[in-house]
């Protein structure tokens, strides 16, 4: 049978309309935005790094339920850097090629992120990092953001406590030698005077140290009355456990790393009277911080910690300024960024013109197995970010 | 600083414990060595392994004895089948395949410890000998129970090499294999102990260790991997007596420079500075019985050669 030309041409039209129908339906739903997340998932940042990924997917979920961004849907896109600085760069190169993520949240270690960042500043990508404390990041150029206070700020803060808020005169500091403790312990040292705290002997340690038996032995010789330890639930667990053991009952004070609840768990009794300055108030009246950390609870089994806290803080921040942009658009998304004015899980954050994050500290003390409540260290002044 | 007696004699007491936990993990590196030639990496795996099995089976059951006990058997079982299903079928090969294939193994306990007991490790329910005394130094129970039960179990291992079949059997096989085949030892048994034994004695020491700390970890292997290796070399390459002392002077040595270094040397590069000093003035180890027939002494190229009773 011979079909007109006309139909033919009809039957051609239609066909190329059913072929195109899919993309233009496709088309029609908005695309998502992507962001991108690092974190090291597995290996010896996997606790960490879990933790910050599961907080960042509740507010990206939080997102998408009210409607996602400007009528965009977000989408999170995890790469793990394993806590090693040569997967970050890889992986950094992999999420501006191939994910073409509009900005990053960054759960890495400081290594790991000091090694992303610079990848992520050539290509102008908005980067946040959560919980990297190496001063370097901030100053590799105007994209890069960081949500945690650095080590010195948290270190006067500790001071503060010791000093004003316990009254203790003669510490002795532990140090752990990374970039948070070393940091920390500068900024302890330098508030110190001010306060009429004296330094009677510090000590560091590494991080893969669980003993500390020597140590303790001399601390005992030192008699302070006061002891400022910084490290993690890790290493912090066993300290403080065995600090108690040999029988020294002075007050500890600590820095937001001793927050988890493994901390508690891992030092037992022993823990109980431990101050730090944290990032979480569990004291907190407000909604929506009772909702994160309810959330975060149901979803994980396990409680918040600063690294959970600081994460979903930055995904809050970072969805605020996509949404203040209007756009995904780098340079509109960084002067919003740089406009930062948000109340988060852990408190109201501005940046400084370094991007540092100027915030107030919530202290939580050990108190019946848990953190609680215990005012708050909020001289501003005092905490001011480097520039 | 003044000059602190009771402080020496503290650290003195912490150093004799640190040195008995290295002693019982060195101890096993070094029996591998000693008998195969292998760098048995994978065997701080199962230092974490016996940590994790006191931890568990001590929450479920409330017995801390059934925990340590069970601890030694099991892992001194994954020692065997480490030897069975990884080093046995490349023992012809060059040692450096066995100690590729060991860090493999080494990373894969690590990596499974955390898949199935999470990220975060393990805690006992209740603590494990808690409280402390003072007798010269303050001493908690915890650390009383590492010295006493690395002194029992060296000597039952001293008892057991000496006096028995089984163990005069294991001690000839060290020291001349070929030899011992030929008077009819069965080398596969003897290896078989030497796995055994020497995971046992790991699992003890992680067991231990998470009493000290109250707490295991997926990668509470990854600090005895490396010192332990260190202490080995120190101690004369699979020469026992010298690897337990080797181990004790290191804990005594770290101890004090825990606390007078610490600002200068890390805790765990004192271990390698003497391991490099011995390496590079006395190579075949501090201990090291030199030029014995088919002895002790050993160079880093026989890394690359094939491995000892290869084809037995």
């Amino acid at each position: 049978m011979r079909v007109p030309t006309s139909s033919r041409r009809q039957l051609a039209v239609g066909l190329l309309a059913a072929a195109l129908l899919p993309v233009a339906a496709q088309a029609q739903a908005p695309q998502p935005i992507k962001i991108g997340m690092q974190a090291g998932i597995t290996g010896p940042a996997a606790a960490d790094g879990n933790a910050a990924v599961a907080a960042v997917k509740i507010a990206i979920d939080q997102a998408n339920a009210a409607g996602g961004v400007n009528g965009r849907p977000l989408e999170l896109v995890v790469h793990d850097d394993q806590g090693k600085p040569d997967q970050a760069v890889p992986l950094a190169n992999r999420m501006i090629g191939d994910d073409k993520v509009v900005a990053v949240i960054s759960a890495g270690f400081s290594a790991p992120s000091r090694a992303a960042a610079p990848v992520f500043q050539k290509a102008k990508i908005p980067y946040i990092a959560a919980i990297a404390f190496a001063p370097e990041i901030t100053r590799v150029g105007d994209y890069m953001f960081r949500v945690t206070s650095v080590g010195e700020v948290q270190g006067r803060a500790g001071a503060l406590v010791v000093g004003k808020l316990l009254g203790k005169k003669k510490a002795v500091v532990l140090t752990i030698k990374t970039d948070f403790g070393k940091t920390l312990v500068a900024g302890f040292k330098e508030a110190a005077p001010k306060f009429g705290v004296e330094i009677v002997k510090e000590y560091e340690y590494g991080p893969g140290d669980r003993q500390f038996g020597p140590l303790i032995a001399s601390i005992k010789a030192d008699n302070p009355d006061v002891i400022y330890a910084t490290g993690f639930y890790f290493t912090g667990g066993p300290l403080v456990n065995q600090i108690r053991a040999a029988g020294i009952t002075v007050p500890i004070v600590g820095p937001e790393s001793l927050s988890s609840q493994k901390f508690i768990e891992i030092a037992g009794q022993a823990a109980e009277g431990t101050v730090i300055t944290n990032v979480i108030d569990w004291g907190t009246t407000r909604t929506e911080v009772r909702e994160f950390l309810t959330e975060f609870e149901k979803r994980t089994g396990g409680k918040a910690e600063a690294v959970a806290a600081q994460a979903y803080a930055a995904a809050t921040v970072l969805i605020a300024a996509l949404k203040a942009a209007n756009s995904t658009d780098p340079e509109k998304l960084r002067v919003a960024l740089e406009k930062t004015d948000i109340d988060t899980v852990i408190g109201r954050l501005t940046f400084n013109k370094l991007h540092e994050v100027r915030k107030a500290f919530p202290l939580s003390v050990v108190r019946n197995g848990t953190w609680q409540a215990n005012g708050v260290v909020d001289d501003m002044v005092l905490l001011t970010p480097p520039e | 600083m003044t000059f602190n007696v009771g402080l020496m004699i503290e650290l003195a007491v912490q150093g004799i414990i640190n040195g008995a936990l290295y002693a019982m993990v060195a101890i096993g590196l070094a029996m591998v060595f000693g008998l195969l030639r292998i760098l048995h990496i994978a065997h701080a795996g199962l230092f974490a392994v016996g940590g994790y099995v006191g931890v568990v089976v001590t929450n479920a059951s409330g017995s801390f004895a059934l925990a340590l006990v069970t601890a030694m058997l099991v892992v001194g079982l994954c020692g065997m089948l480490i030897y069975r299903f990884c080093y046995e079928p490349i023992l012809s090969k060059p040692p450096y395949v066995a100690l590729i294939a060991s860090v493999g193994i080494f990373l894969a306990i690590e990596e499974g410890l955390r898949l199935v007991f999470g990220d975060y490790g393990l805690t006992f329910a209740r603590p494990q000998l808690p409280g402390s005394f003072h007798l010269v130094a303050t001493v908690r129970y915890a650390e009383l129970a590492v010295v006493v039960m690395a002194v029992v179990l060296f000597t039952a291992l001293a008892l057991f090499a000496r006096h028995t079949r089984a163990g005069m059997a294991w001690r000839a096989t060290v020291s001349e294999p070929a030899m011992a085949s030929s008077f009819g030892v069965d080398l596969r048994r003897v290896r078989y102990l030497n796995f055994f034994i020497g995971s046992a004695f790991a699992a003890a020491a992680g067991v231990m260790v998470a009493v000290l700390n109250n707490v295991v970890e997926p990668h509470m292997g990854a600090v005895p991997s490396y010192k332990a290796l260190a202490i080995i070399v120190i101690g004369g390459f699979g020469n026992l007596q010298g690897t337990l002392i080797a181990a004790l002077l290191l804990g005594i040595v770290e101890a004090y420079g825990a606390v007078f270094l610490s600002a200068w040397l890390d805790r765990d590069s004192v271990a390698f500075a003497a391991m490099l000093a011995v390496l590079m003035l006395r190579p075949q180890g501090i201990f090291a019985t030199a030029g014995r027939s088919g002895g002790r002494r050993w160079r880093i190229g026989e890394l690359f050669r094939p491995a000892r009773g290869a084809n037995p």
